[in-house]
């Protein structure tokens, strides 16, 4: 069990030295910085409760770029291992397919929360000169929750990636993810106005779909704390608690079980799979 | 060339010579068939092969390209999965966790991640074979410098020549001090200097008493090398015979010559 530990480590903190040195999320690092910069540097029209409008635009592309980031590299693992024959010496060494897949997810999720890291560090500094209060618990809660998104993001790539090739996975994964944070919320409403098979394949996407937007309270995040002013004094108001532990424990059951789902598939076509 | 005693060779004696050698099975193949499916048809690179290597031997794999040399070699290695027959090494299926701890491999084609470095490719596949850390610190320089590659050790593998990816293929091969060595394509991509080198090695380890299988198209290298030869075409075992007895057969010939009549011999039987 050690050893299995060990190899997953170990082709976890490989694929990051190599994600590292080929500059591969450079670019999408140093974008979303930037733009996490300008948007606290710019006053927009000396508005009042700007500090909300910052942390939300803030909190919203932070999420969106890691999940690019996951889903690039994710994507691109499986089919560059078998295009560039590097799997070869790899798997002949006393290593499962399954840790070689848990390997490459760790890593995956290593370079993810290592962005998320960054970017939440950029996103502080530029956070706390800004007068808007904001529930602390709620916040860590929803970093926790990003998290965990990516790890659901970054299985179903995999899955993915040992279906298509490394492009169409990109897009693919790129389109449920995007459909999973537009569609979805649209869906309850369209249920009651498509036909029978509408609402079969409604029902098939429900499920087969992750719902991400589960995993983003950023919206609660910001509007957490309200500010009123009464008289001379400024009277804040809470909002938005912190989610109760029953429902953070019931989404990282959700989020674990789709992750399994995902990369228990992504084994199953692996284990067998002529390399 | 200090690559090192391979571990648990047991009672294996040193064979050379082309003296038969004593040890038990290492590699058992079995009625191997082996099958590509193509969109409207299945492809047989095997079909029915069935040979031995026993521990301690030196034992060469030819045949002329497509004959399902690298097919054996891949389903050996787990990479691929026979379609009919039974693989085993060191008595364990092929393709386990188990089978390969005693392996060392060295593929057709050697690529590595190109952006590690060669220091660090071999730290990656010791800790994978289970090297424990400081025997890794002592025997990497130790192997880089058999395979002639400590001056660029901490290179990336990007910078490397195709020569000199195929000699880190070769260090990374013996990472484990393995008992049995299988390589695909013994020299390929080598220079001549690199194929001194690398017959050195392998004598070295011959010596030692360490079982190994390799593939080549160079008859030479062979005749250096082995104790016996199997010789595969259109996926049939040709002949199994140890050197001495393909020496005495084929005469003044040469073993080429000798090998291609049998092929002859072999077109006309069907």
């Amino acid at each position: 069990m050690r050893q299995r530990a060990r190899n997953v480590r170990l082709i976890g903190w490989t694929l990051l030295l190599e994600a590292w040195r080929r500059r591969e999320v450079y670019a999408i690092v140093l974008v979303t910085t930037a733009l996490l910069i300008g948007l606290r540097c710019v006053r927009f029209f000396e508005m009042e409760e700007l500090g909300k409008f910052y942390r939300e635009i803030s909190l919203k592309v932070m999420n969106v770029t890691t999940a690019a980031t996951v889903i690039l590299l994710a994507a691109r693992q499986l089919p560059r291992e078998f295009s560039d024959r590097t799997i070869y010496p790899l798997l002949a060494k006393p290593v499962a397919r399954l840790e070689f897949l848990l390997g490459k997810f760790l890593g995956v999720m290593g370079a993810g929360v290592f962005c998320y890291a960054l970017f939440m560090a950029v996103f502080l500094v530029g956070s706390v000169t800004l007068e808007a209060p904001m529930n602390m618990a709620l916040f860590a809660q929803s970093v926790y929750l990003q998290v965990l998104s990516l790890g659901v993001l970054a299985s179903l790539v995999f899955l993915l990636s040992m279906l298509l090739n490394a492009d169409a996975a990109v897009t693919i994964a790129a389109i449920l993810y995007l459909t999973s944070q537009v569609f979805m919320t649209l869906m309850s409403y369209l249920y009651d106005y498509v036909s029978r098979t509408g609402r079969c394949a409604l029902l098939a996407m429900h499920f087969i779909v992750p719902q991400l937007t589960l995993f983003d309270p950023s919206a609660k995040t910001v509007h957490s704390v309200s500010r009123t002013v009464v008289g001379d004094a400024i009277e804040q108001t809470v909002v938005w608690r912190a989610l109760p532990a029953g429902t953070l424990l019931q989404l990282t059951v959700y989020a674990a079980v789709y992750a399994i789902l995902y990369l228990g598939a992504a084994h199953l076509l692996f284990r067998r799979r002529p390399l | 060339m200090g690559t090192g005693e391979p571990s648990g060779s047991g009672g294996g004696a040193p064979c050379g010579g082309g003296a038969p050698c004593g040890g038990g099975p290492v590699i058992e193949v079995e009625d191997l068939v082996v099958e590509y499916k193509t969109r409207r048809r299945k492809v047989r690179a095997v079909q029915g092969v069935s040979f031995r290597v026993n521990e301690g031997e030196c034992v060469g794999f030819i045949g002329p390209n497509g004959a399902g040399k690298s097919s054996t070699i891949k389903a050996l290695m787990g990479f691929i999965f026979p379609a009919a027959g039974r693989i085993t090494v060191f008595g364990q299926p092929a393709g386990t966790v188990e089978s390969k701890l005693r392996i060392g491999y060295l593929p057709e084609v050697a690529l590595y991640y190109p952006f590690l470095k060669g220091t660090e490719l071999l730290k990656l596949y010791g800790g994978l074979h289970r090297v424990p850390p400081r025997t890794l610190r002592e025997r990497i320089p130790r192997l880089l410098e058999a395979v002639g590659l400590s001056e660029v050790g901490d290179r990336l593998i990007r910078n490397y020549s195709k020569g000199m990816q195929q000699r880190l293929g070769i260090a990374q091969a013996l990472i484990a001090e393995p008992e049995c060595l299988i390589f695909d394509e013994l020299s390929s991509g080598l220079d001549p200097v690199g194929r001194h080198d690398l017959r050195r090695v392998l004598l070295d380890l011959k010596a030692r008493g360490a079982t190994i299988f390799f593939s080549s198209h160079e008859l030479h290298e062979v005749e250096a090398l082995c104790d016996r030869v199997i010789a595969i075409h259109k996926g049939e075992v040709l002949f199994d015979l140890p050197l001495a007895a393909l020496k005495e057969r084929a005469g003044a010939a040469g073993l080429e010559e000798c090998f291609m009549s049998l092929i002859r011999e072999r077109e006309g039987e069907r």
